[in-house]
């Protein structure tokens, strides 16, 4: 539980001595409440106040990073059960299985198929995170060439499920670029060495909490510091219910025995992992391997966690610009409206609904909706008198007449005194705007100087 | 050792509510839980129900959807027996889209009389959606509530028209579906209007707008588990139970458009794309979903919470 100013007031030396930097205790204890400052700040806290205060500050999930560089991958470091309460931070990453006894050309083939599961979206690149090498074949030798095959083919960080043997001379082979050891359980402690021993992240798999308290217990004590809690579920409810339990420990009940990423390997004989997959986005998976590498299954999946995990106080921004929709002419009309994703959204699909052709001009407004924008200064007479003779629309279209939303309607005046634009003031609604275009006469798109 | 294994228990209880049905059918009970969906504690009495939903009006189908339901478009009657009795779907959203101006325009007799046709073809509970045209509603719903010769429920009632649409409901018996645009705010305010109109609040559902996976999904994932928390909180204003229509998702580019090579099979695509959004209602805590696929029904009837 997060403490209180006043809590945490009570543990302080209470002199106002200011060597922290803050004018009184309480002032430095209601900074650290809020998160910005943390006890270490304080030269006279007791042995108990760091201690307390220092756990309550820890991340209640820890943090784990698989792979190195720019394709770094993080799990955990959550800290709230609702995406609402403040917002999810690292998304739920995806694993893409891969034999290690196909043939050279299927293994490579497969690669391929893996690293090319990766889609542009509203001006984010969505991607598989992860390759998952199975081993199959059982030998040491052929697994760690495999491994290193694998991450030259993809640069993707690795997930190695394989028993402690192969796990061995991968780790040998592939260490530096930070893979997850994913051992059986059966292999547990002999994997925990290995990942203390080259300070690897470990996956630790067992059947459900009571398993997992017990194997988490006996990995830390080999050695392995980083870890990664998979509860074995076979089932989709199992499963949705143990990452359920798994990150109520960590955030409601701060135990800090629990307290990992929680891991699901949705391959096969798993039954349902695409519908598994989806609920686990929004329900705590840190990390899903998967065994299909199919767009048709893994665009929608990655796109379900492009949006869950967007911050909900920082809503996904179109680029701002010319959107031409369907085949236009320079007698198109245009229309206008706001970079907030919801509102391109709705306003393209409502324009495309109409199926008139039309320029829809985005304009940037810090991802607001036109009556915040309008409200904040931000969607002005001014904003959008130079966005029309910035943007290259007047190079586009031979007329000058613009369909304002019909919200901003007295936003009219102003335009057509700083352009040399004309404005049709559209709906109110976005909803209203197939019939609206339709009934445009052709003759206000004629050429401006006809 | 036992691991004490953390609960979240709320005082509060989402008020049941029931489709009904036409003797011989299978009337829907949703609501009565006092926990979160797949949460281990508490008792959910009812679990989520998957229904289909039915257009009068003609359109354009995604590939999916015509490979699965395109033999059957143009023939509402037809379709709504088919989603019944051969894909398992437990209720019916009868859409009157083709009362439209611009989508066929048919007359609000016509729209009357295709809702008499189909509730005497299926027994099941229905839902019978307007068209979207304000002026064509505000005639088409008081003609619907009288000809249907059983209960069913109007979707939807807002703050624009929930006195029209209240007093056809309730003349003759039928239930509401209450909207608001991804507004938690707007989703209590209409609640509270119905209640004071005396609308009995066992006939209501709360539809909070459903977006479409990648174009607004997370904002309705959100507002679902706002309204569910506050409910289960104690505001019996929001202790409602939740209808997630999932059509926007087929409005998405990536559910329909065969041309894009690197997006895999479009058949398949468009399917996981209602799925998808489907599942993640279903994690937020939906109770009533409409979708159009038939291989939805079975996937999300499979996955829901019990």
């Amino acid at each position: 539980m997060a403490l209180t100013a006043l809590d945490i007031y009570k543990l302080l030396p209470k002199t106002n001595c200011k060597d922290c930097g803050f004018p009184t205790c309480l002032a430095f204890a209601m900074q650290m409440a809020a998160g910005k400052a943390t006890v270490d700040l304080c030269p006279h806290a007791s042995e108990e106040a760091k201690e307390t205060l220092g756990a309550a500050a820890a991340p209640p999930l820890p943090k784990v990073t698989i792979g190195t560089g720019g394709s770094e991958v993080v799990l955990g470091d959550e800290t709230v059960l609702f995406r609402h309460e403040k917002t999810f931070y690292h998304p739920t990453a995806f694993a893409v299985s891969v034999a290690d006894d196909l043939s050279p050309a299927a293994f490579a083939d497969r690669l391929r198929a893996i690293r090319s599961l990766s889609f542009e979206r509203v001006g984010q690149r969505i991607s598989v995170d992860l390759v998952a090498l199975r081993c199959v074949s059982g030998d040491p030798a052929g697994y760690a060439r495999a491994a290193a095959s694998a991450l030259t083919a993809t640069g993707l960080p690795l997930v190695l499920l394989a028993p402690a043997a192969p796990l061995a001379t991968a780790a040998e082979a592939v260490g530096g670029s930070r893979p997850l050891l994913a051992p059986p359980h059966s292999d547990l402690e002999a994997a925990a060495k290995i990942a203390a021993e080259r300070k690897l992240p470990l996956r630790v798999r067992a059947r459900g909490i009571e398993g997992l308290s017990a194997a988490l217990r006996s990995a830390r004590a080999a050695g392995a510091k980083e870890l990664v809690a998979d509860p074995a579920a076979e089932s989709l409810a199992d499963a949705v219910a143990d990452a359920i339990h798994i990150r109520r420990l960590a955030i409601l009940a701060r135990n800090r025995d629990l307290a990992y990423p929680a891991a699901f390997d949705l391959g096969d004989p798993f039954p349902d992992p695409f519908g598994a997959a989806a609920l686990l986005i929004p329900r705590y998976g840190s990390l899903l391997v998967l065994d299909t590498a199919d767009p048709a299954e893994i665009l929608p999946l990655l796109t379900l966690r492009q949006n869950v995990f967007t911050d909900p106080q920082r809503p996904i921004q179109v680029e701002p610009g010319v959107y031409p929709i369907g085949n236009v002419t320079a007698s198109s009309p245009v229309l206008i409206t706001t970079n907030f994703s919801l509102t391109y959204f709705t306003v393209r699909g409502d324009v495309e609904a109409s199926r008139v052709p039309a320029y829809l001009l985005i304009a940037d407004v810090d991802g607001m909706s036109v009556l915040t924008a309008w409200a904040a200064g931000k969607f002005t007479g001014e904003s959008i008198a130079k966005m029309l003779s910035g943007c290259g629309i007047e190079e586009k279209v031979g007329h000058r007449t613009l369909i304002l939303p019909g919200m901003v309607a007295r936003l009219s005046g102003r335009i057509e005194e700083l352009s040399s634009w004309r404005v049709l003031v559209g709906p109110q609604e976005s909803s209203a705007l197939p019939p609206y275009l339709r009934r445009l006469p052709p003759a206000a798109f004629d050429p401006a100087n006809a | 050792m036992t691991v004490a294994l953390p609960e979240q228990r709320f005082p509060g209880r989402v008020l049941p509510v029931t489709l009904p049905a036409a003797p011989g059918g299978i009337p829907v009970t949703v609501g009565g839980q006092n926990a979160l969906p797949y949460a281990p504690e508490g008792d959910r009495p009812n679990p989520p129900a998957v229904g289909m939903e039915v257009r009068s009006g003609a359109e354009e189908l995604p590939p999916s959807l015509e490979a699965a339901i395109g033999s059957l478009s143009g023939d509402p009657v037809a379709l709504a027996r088919r989603c019944i009795s051969g894909w398992g779907a437990r209720f019916l959203f009868l859409s009157l889209d083709g009362c439209h101006p611009d989508s066929g325009g048919k007359s609000v007799a016509d729209g009357a009389a295709l809702v008499r046709e189909i509730l005497g073809a299926v027994p099941a509970p229905v839902i019978v959606g307007g068209c979207g045209d304000e002026d064509v509603d505000a005639r088409l719903f008081p003609a619907v509530a009288e000809a249907a010769p059983r209960p069913v429920f109007l979707s939807y009632a807002e703050e624009k028209n929930y006195r029209l649409m209240a007093g056809a409901a309730l003349a003759y018996g039928h239930g509401l579906v209450s909207w608001s645009p991804i507004d938690i705010n707007m989703a209590k305010q209409i609640n509270l209007l119905l209640a004071d109109l005396g609308f009995p609040p066992e006939r209501v559902v709360m539809d909070p707008l459903t977006g479409g996976l990648g174009y607004g999904l997370e904002y309705t994932c959100s507002i679902v588990e706002r309204i569910r928390l506050a409910g289960l909180s104690g505001d019996a204003m929001l202790a409602r139970p939740v209808l997630c229509h999932l059509g926007d998702a087929w409005k998405a580019r990536e559910a329909s458009d065969a041309s894009e090579g690197s997006w895999g099979d479009v058949d398949r695509r468009g399917r996981r794309w209602e799925e998808a959004t489907g599942l993640a209602c279903l994690a937020a805590g939906a109770d009533l979903l409409v979708c159009r696929h038939p291989g939805s029904v079975a996937r999300l009837s499979g996955a829901a919470w019990r």
